[in-house]
């Protein structure tokens, strides 16, 4: 009796440490989340505008060889006006994973800066956002970094544009409880790896240990007569000391690297690195450094098709491989190899009437201006067997770009923190396996 | 009646009096002149009432101007812009922007020589020239008493200490 008496307590109180929410350090209350499926996420925005016909349709060949099964030849009218790229690797991206063909975006002007803004809010923007305008809606870096149990730093969550323009925006919100304290660490490595940033910026002052700790005392004498302090919000998203060290040896060591020429074309590409490769690779060079948790990179020279639809169609080749090279990096990096899902969308597609601009291959350029077929795209999930479904290909209009912070939040296993009517789509439920 | 004609004599008398003193004895008495004047105050504003945090521009451009004692050229402005909006931790980069203006040959800055020459002076002009105000006697002794008792504390050291504080940020 006493026995089966002390189990039954003993499993009650067993229970009870494992349903109780309990508080955190921080205050705040913390409760056992959904487990994930992944410990790493990569949201490669296949932006730029990209329609379907030339993508997963192949109506000019196989434009993206790294990801899509088919040998399909490019088109003989525009095939001269195909760069030399490296071979694509033999694994198609869409065997590891799951193919959404008929993904939407399905409402909110078909812009760049808006479309981008859903795939990172999780929201459409019905109204046109002006550009350099904060989200209303936090973003995918805020869910992350505000319910992901335990609370991570700015190292696990960045944010890579290829352009700046309102670009670095997208980074956070100005939703209330949310903002910059949650925001990524924001890189546009086209400006800050530079030889005109390095001139201004590539050779501080070293101080010595001693001389940091002088430093430190006078600067907090001075903090302590100041009634504001300079974090984040006025300064961005800021980062503790040692954190931001590293990011400073970072910075350091690709200023190094790309004096030595290391960045001039990393992937040996026979056309040279475009815009989008360049990145890709300062994006890997980040996975490398820090292994985040949750990284986003995008690309958008596709968007040259506004004037030149054979430009636009060899971009999307430099972007495939791009994406291609972005999956083998994270499977040669610790801790990341067999633990990321990846996700590739472009963030809308484009008209499908032309415009009036025709390039030298006598091929009509393309705007995106919110007809139907500029709200149809793709969406790719690869991951490890047993965490993506395999080789699936779903040709159903299902999926919305809405659905990709749901889909991420599930991943990492915090989607059921996420307060109820903040975000308007559901995870891509299809593609777990 | 004799005593009464003397009585209104008297009283007359002592009326006209009166009215002379009143008028006549008034205006004999020479006037002061008073002249106010004010004395010359340097006025700045309290260090906690700054509400407004600079921009990028204002910062590199002040910070330029603060170290090197003249304006920033254009194509420097624009390189240290494009930098600073490629970063997303700006307390980060401007750490390196202040560094990468003190490690420059060209810079403004006093010498330990002169620092130690007139502490009393580099502290006012530090002062003045970045929170854009005087010392209190508090900060103004907590600075006297830490150069004095630090030889190896250098103006370089106290600029970039104060130029990364957060009343810097502010205006």
């Amino acid at each position: 009796m006493k026995r089966r008496s002390f189990i039954k307590k003993a499993g009650i109180a067993t229970a009870g440490v494992f349903s109780v929410p309990y508080i955190l350090p921080s205050g705040r209350l913390f409760a056992a989340t959904g487990s994930r499926i992944a410990d790493h996420v990569v949201l490669c925005l296949f932006a730029g505008g990209v329609r379907n016909l030339e993508s997963i349709q192949k109506i000019e060949g196989n434009l993206m060889p790294n990801t899509l099964l088919g040998n399909e030849t490019v088109h003989p009218q525009i095939a001269a006006g195909m760069s030399a790229l490296p071979l694509p690797f033999s694994a198609k991206l869409q065997t590891q994973g799951t193919l959404f063909k008929e993904f939407r975006y399905a409402a909110g002007s078909t812009g760049h800066f808006n479309a981008h803004s859903s795939v990172l809010t999780g929201r459409y923007n019905l109204v046109d956002v002006n550009l350099k305008q904060r989200p209303a809606y936090p973003t995918i870096f805020e869910y992350y970094r505000k319910h992901n149990s335990p609370s991570m730093s700015a190292l696990n969550a960045w944010w890579i544009s290829n352009s700046l323009g309102p670009y670095p925006a997208l980074n956070y919100s100005d939703y209330p409880g949310y903002g910059a304290a949650f925001g990524a660490n924001y890189f546009q490595p086209k400006s800050i790896i530079s030889e005109s940033s390095y001139e201004v910026m590539g050779n501080p002052k070293n101080f010595s240990t001693s001389e940091l700790e002088k430093i430190k005392k006078i600067r907090t004498f001075c903090d302590n007569n100041f009634a504001k302090s300079y974090t984040s919000g006025d300064a961005g998203v800021t980062n503790p000391m040692e954190d931001a060290q590293r990011l400073e040896q970072f910075l350091k060591d690709s200023y190094t690297d790309a004096l030595a020429g290391l960045y001039d074309n990393p992937w040996n590409s026979p056309s040279g690195m475009s815009g989008d490769m360049f990145n890709v690779f300062s994006a890997e060079k980040i996975i490398e450094r820090f292994q985040p948790e949750l990284l986003v990179v995008n690309m958008q020279d596709v968007d040259v098709g506004h004037t030149n639809f054979t430009s636009y169609c060899d971009n999307m080749r430099k972007a495939d491989y791009a994406v291609a090279h972005l999956w083998q990096a994270i499977q040669s990096t610790p801790g990341m190899s067999n633990n990321t899902v990846m996700i590739v969308v472009p963030e809308h597609g484009r008209n499908e009437v032309p415009n009036t601009v025709l390039d030298a291959y006598g091929r009509y350029a393309l705007d995106h201006t919110n007809d139907a077929m500029s709200r149809e795209i793709f969406c790719l999930l690869v991951g490890p067997p047993g965490k993506i479904v395999q080789n699936q290909v779903i040709s159903s209009i299902q999926g919305q770009t809405i659905d990709v912070v749901p889909s991420i939040a599930k991943i990492l296993g915090f989607y059921s923190e996420i307060p109820g009517g903040m975000l308007e789509g559901m995870p891509l439920e299809q593609a777990f396996a | 009646m004799i005593s009464m004609k003397k009585s209104i004599h008297f009283r007359l008398i002592l009326t006209l009096s009166f009215i002379w003193f009143a008028f006549a004895g008034n205006s004999c008495k020479k006037e002061t002149d008073y002249v106010y004047g004010v004395t010359d105050v340097d006025l700045y504003p309290p260090g906690a009432d700054k509400p407004n945090v600079k921009s990028t521009t204002e910062f590199i451009s002040i910070a330029y101007s603060d170290i090197f004692g003249t304006t920033i050229p254009q194509d420097k402005l624009i390189k240290l812009q494009l930098a600073y909006s490629a970063f997303g931790d700006q307390k980060l980069i401007e750490e390196l922007v202040v560094r990468n203006f003190l490690n420059q040959p060209a810079n403004a800055i006093p010498t330990q020589a002169e620092m130690s020459a007139n502490p009393e002076q580099f502290i006012k002009d530090t002062y003045i020239k970045f929170f854009s105000r005087k010392p209190d006697e508090y900060e103004f002794y907590y600075f006297k008493t830490t150069l004095a008792q630090d030889p190896a504390l250098t103006p370089e050291l106290v600029y970039y200490a104060m130029m990364t504080s957060n009343e810097y940020r502010y205006y």
